[in-house]
This record gives C-alpha cells, structure tokens and sequence, in this order.
C-alpha cells in the first residue's frame, strides 16, 4: 500500500495545480512516400499518417480518462517536407501543405508540425523552392506549422537563407493581414533545431528517427507556481532561502515528469509504436496561472524584466532539468522553460507596462529554451531589421551549444503599445517596440555564412 | 501437505506482542506465511496465515495465544482456510485510489463503502483520519468489474456533493509513478 501523505501530496498536485500532460506528439516518417509526382505524393503522405494515426486520437483520450489526466494537446510531426519534396517548385510544396493540412484534420489533431527544412550550412534549389512557398502554404492551411534550421553550432549560420526568411516574416504577415499576421505566428526560424521536439510551432519528425515515435511534453508552469506558492505559505518566506526552492522545483518537477512519462508510455503500449522522449520544457498558456513570468514575480522580481529576471529564470530552467532528467527513460526536444511573450499573460502586461524590452527577451533566451517567442512587433520594421534580430538570436544558440529559436509577428498597420489578440492558445499582447529599426541592412547584405564557431576556449 | 490456518489478534498494544505471538506460533511448529499488523490509537491488531502440522487444531493454536500476557485479553479468532495459500487471488490490474477529504460527521464511510458496494467496486485497502474536525479517508478500490470509469466519475461527483466531500480518484499507478524511484 502506498503511503497515505504521498497520496495526499499528489491529490494536492492533481487538485489544485491542474496537472496535465501538455502535448503527445507522435512522429511520422515521410521519406518512403515520395511518388512519382506531386499528387501520388500528395496521396501517399495523406495515406501513411491516416494509417498511422488512425487511432492516436482516440488512444490519447483512452488513456488520460483511465489516468485522470489531461492530455491537452494531441499533435503530429513529420520529416521536414523539404526533404519529402526534393525537386517540387514552390507549387508542389503548397500542394503538399494543402495534402498535410487535410491529413492533420483527418486524424484529428490539433496542429501538424514539419512544413520544415534544415538549410544551416547551404540551401538546395528545393530549399529555395519551398521557402517561396511558405506564405501561401500556411496562408491557405488551418493545422500546418512551419519551421526552419538556418544555423548550428557546427556549422555556423546561414546568412543567405537568414535574409529569405526575414523577407518571408514580412511576406507571411501582409499574406495573413486580414488576421493581424497571423501567418508568422506559424513559423519559427531555429539554430540547433532538435527533431524530437513535440512543441509546436517547432515540431519535426527528424531524419535521424524511426518509423514512427511518440514523444511527450510535460505539464506547464502552473504547477510549479502552485507549488512554490505553497511552500511560501506552509513554510514562511524568512525561512527559505533560493536552494529550498531550488528543490521544490526539482520535486515538483520530478512528480510532473513522471505523470507525462506515465501516459507517454501507455499511450505508446496501446499504439504499439515507440516511446521516444518526454520534453521538459514548461510551456505557458494565456491562462491566468499558467505562467513562467508568474513563477519569476512568485521568486521575487516586481515585473518581469527587471534586474535579477534573467538569474531567476537560469535557476528555474536548471532546476527544471535536474528534477525531470531522472524521472524520465529518456529527456529531449526542447526541455527548457519558454518565455512566449503573446502565450504568456504575465510577460505579455510587462510588454505593455514597458518593463519587458527585446533586448531583456534576448538576454533571457540565453539562460532557458527557446527564443524570442511569440512577440508581436510593428507591422513597419522592415525585413532586414527582422533577419538582424534572428540574427542575433541564431549567434546565442550557435555559441553556447543551445536551441534558439525566432517567431517574431509584424502586425500589419499597427504599432508598438497596440493591442493584438489571435485567441486560444495563442493569446494576446501589446504590440513590443522595435529600437533601432533599419540600421542593420549593410549587415545582412553581405550574405554568405557566419562560420562555425571553434568549441574550445570557451569565455 | 499441513493444514493452513487464518489468525486474528487484537489486543492493547505493548513491545514485544509480535514476538510473543509469534514465538506461540514457533513452539508449535507452525511456518508463517503473510502477515499483516497494524496499531490505531494505542490499540494492535495482526492478521497472520500459517501451515501447520495436521495434529494442530484452530483451539490449539487459540490455547497457545491465551498464555501471552497483555494489559487487556488477547481477542484471538483462529480458523482453518478453506481455500489453499497458492490459490490467492491476483492482485486486480485495474486499482485505483479514492480519496475523500471533508468536515467530520457520522456515516460518511458508510456512505463511500456503500457506493463502492453499489457499483461492482471492491475495497482492497481503507485508512481514514481524523484531525480537527477534517476527516481523510484513502480507499485502494478493485475496478477490474467497472466497465466505464467515466461514469463512475460522475455518479462519483453527486455523491460527493451530496456528503460534502471533496473527493478524488484516480489510477494507482499514477501514485506509484509520482512517488516511487521505479516505474514498472
């Protein structure tokens, strides 16, 4: 029999700190359902995730009414299409995404991930193709999500594709404009893009995976939040110090971890197919409580992005991995906190009080996962500025041995301190102000590559 | 082959009862097998099966017990099995932990234990608190002859409602998964 506190202690957790399993994502290779043309292609891909996830839905459900656990979001991710569609122009990629978007409703899921290709150290003449193809893909698409690696740390950057995919921000956004631009908040531009990611909008079924494989995000900061917020409460706030909430996380963590490696590997039993890895990152909701920015004004920083915000989140993030690392067979994806600005009602009102600024953002992402995300921007800054500020971006991940990532909307005729709102998970914030607009473009003009970093003499 | 017997002790708690009892159970050559003992309230009691040899009898072992000092008489039931150890039944697959917190009033594990009854679903294991006026009650509960959680759930719901109970159910392996170092 289990011990009556530790059944209370999770009741607790259960209870009040919605616990949840954030996504099961299952990841579907593509590469055997190239055809002869586009629409044998097409029809082979809608063919092989109807087979495959014919009852992933269904099972997801299953299992979290038997557990009593949510599973939030049900998702799939496929090899980088680019790779699937070697040698379509621009057309046949939309074609695909039209054929992707169809399979993803099929199935049933929330979002498909995967519209992707990796281009960090050249770009093919097909990787030219379907960046081209990007804003119409996801313009006409409900459940497609797009994604691109332009840079690693052993390859350096891709300035070239840098330069495309700053131009195809601004292009998804005027595409979308009837949305605010919606479009780029579809679209994420990554430096060490993992391929077992099961967070969207980044999610890939990397080249480097089996068949099929099931990979699972755990629950989101709320539950550390309530957590810490108990302790505070039982244990008084003069008699605690950063290393006792250092370990309440860790703990929390680790009862998070399990529940989602709990249902991951049930949900992969019943499917027969592949567990692959639980991701530790703490994905935020626009819902009140559900916020990373929470857990840093719960540590003790008035607003986010004051002094000490950055140190706070380096703690979080840490204490994070170390608590989920030994709860889980296997750890990957992302696993890190995010701090979406739009996604995460806390950070979203310090943009709006003007405590919050890019440059904060910036520094932050190199202490947690993932990257500028999620920041809405004027619809006027100009392509280059955005392919600079990924730029940017892309050189923290590149030298630190990091993902990072860029999902920057430039909201069409607004600007900064304006309001925008998509709904859903996917929130609302004021619009962030950009500074130095225009004074990057001689940079990005150069093109060519930043080179690959030496890993040694790291200072 | 022996004869299999089914011991219950109950009796004012003291250091040293297990060992007296059994000691008993030694002097007549009797070869434990499960036991489980447990103390509420300064008060033990122990359940205890054990094989012995066929010229024991339940009164023997009952004659043997009575010989063991305690502040209060030793309340012992001795009887033989019927069904045979090996033949226990397995552990169900499907067990779940019920737990219902509230204020303090009488009838309320009556209440509980009478909707498991009503609903196919047999108690494994009870433990139930009292502190304050706050009563704690964990149910380990067989739901291998439920066929839909779900609707447990919320007949569950009302019941709860209607006791003033706050309650929760879910599977046991999510416990052992948050609380213990292996998962299956």
């Amino acid at each position: 029999m289990l011990r009556s506190d530790h059944i209370l202690a999770t009741v607790e957790m259960i209870q009040k700190e919605n616990l949840d399993v954030r996504a099961v994502t299952m990841g579907i290779n593509l590469l055997d359902c190239r055809g002869g043309d586009v629409g044998e292609t097409c029809r082979r891909v809608e063919e092989k995730i109807g087979t495959a996830a014919a009852r992933f839905v269904e099972t997801c459900n299953k299992v979290s009414l038997k557990y009593g656990i949510p599973v939030v979001n049900k998702r799939i991710s496929v090899t980088p299409i680019a790779f699937v569609g070697a040698g379509f122009d621009r057309h046949g990629f939309v074609e695909l995404a039209l054929a992707l978007d169809r399979a993803a409703t099929g199935a049933g899921v929330d979002i498909l991930g995967g519209f992707s290709a990796q281009v960090e150290k050249g770009m093919t003449a097909t990787d030219r193709e379907y960046i081209a193809s990007i804003p119409e893909a996801l313009a006409r698409t409900t459940k497609l999500c797009a994604s691109i690696n332009i840079a690693s740390s052993h390859k350096g950057i891709n300035m070239d594709a840098l330069a495309l995919v700053g131009q195809t921000v601004k292009d998804l956004a005027e595409i979308t404009r009837e949305q605010h631009g919606f479009g780029a908040a579809k679209f994420v531009v990554f430096c060490n893009q993992p391929g077992d990611n099961p967070f969207m909008a980044g999610a890939i079924h990397g080249l480097e995976e089996a068949d099929l494989v099931l990979n699972v995000g755990v629950s989101g900061p709320g539950v550390i939040a309530r957590a810490l917020e108990r302790l505070i409460h039982a244990k008084g706030r003069e008699n605690l110090r950063l290393d006792d909430i250092a370990e309440e996380i860790k703990q929390t963590t680790f009862r998070v971890t399990r529940c989602g490696e709990l249902i991951g590997r049930k949900v992969s039993e019943e499917l027969g197919i592949e567990f692959g890895v639980v991701d530790l990152s703490l994905a935020p909701t626009p819902t009140v409580g559900d916020s990373v920015g929470e857990i840093l004004q719960i540590l003790g920083v008035d607003v986010v992005g004051a002094p000490g915000s950055t140190a706070i989140l380096a703690m979080l993030n840490d204490a994070v991995k170390k608590g989920g690392i030994f709860a889980s067979k296997a750890v990957g994806g992302l696993s890190g906190a995010f701090i979406p600005v739009m996604e995460d009602a806390v950070l979203a009102e310090a943009v709006g009080s003007g405590a919050l600024c890019l440059e904060k953002l910036e520094a932050m992402t190199c202490v947690c996962s993932v990257g500028l995300d999620m920041i809405p921007i004027p619809g006027a800054v100009d392509a280059d500025t955005i392919s600079a500020i990924i730029a940017d971006e892309m050189a923290l991940g590149m030298i630190n041995n990091k993902t990072t990532a860029v999902r920057l909307i430039p909201v069409p005729g607004k600007e900064a301190g304006e309001i925008v709102s998509f709904g859903g998970l996917f929130g609302a914030s004021p619009i962030m102000e950009v500074r130095n607009v225009g004074k990057s473009s001689r940079f990005i003009a150069w093109g060519g590559r930043i080179p690959a970093p030496i890993h040694s003499f790291k200072n | 082959m022996g004869k299999e017997m089914v011991m219950s002790v109950m009796s004012k708690d003291r250091p040293g009862i297990v060992a007296d009892i059994t000691g008993a159970i030694y002097q007549l050559q009797g070869d434990l097998a499960d036991l489980n003992q447990s103390v509420l309230c300064d008060y033990f009691t122990m359940i205890l099966v054990a094989t012995f040899d066929d010229w024991v009898t339940p009164e023997d072992v009952a004659a043997a017990f009575s010989h063991i000092p305690s502040e209060t008489r030793l309340e012992v039931v001795v009887k033989e099995m019927t069904t045979p150890l090996g033949a226990k039944a397995k552990k169900p697959q499907d067990t779940y932990v019920l737990t219902a917190q509230g204020k303090n009033k009488s009838g309320l594990v009556h209440r509980i234990s009478l909707f498991c009854f009503q609903h196919g679903i047999n108690i494994l294991d009870l433990a139930t608190t009292l502190k304050g006026d706050q009563y704690t009650m964990i149910l380990q509960l067989d739901f291998s002859r439920v066929e839909s959680v779900d609707a447990i759930r919320s007949s569950l719901a009302s019941c709860a409602v209607e006791a003033g109970l706050t309650v929760v159910l879910q599977h046991e392996d999510i416990f052992k998964a948050v609380s213990e170092i292996t998962l299956f």
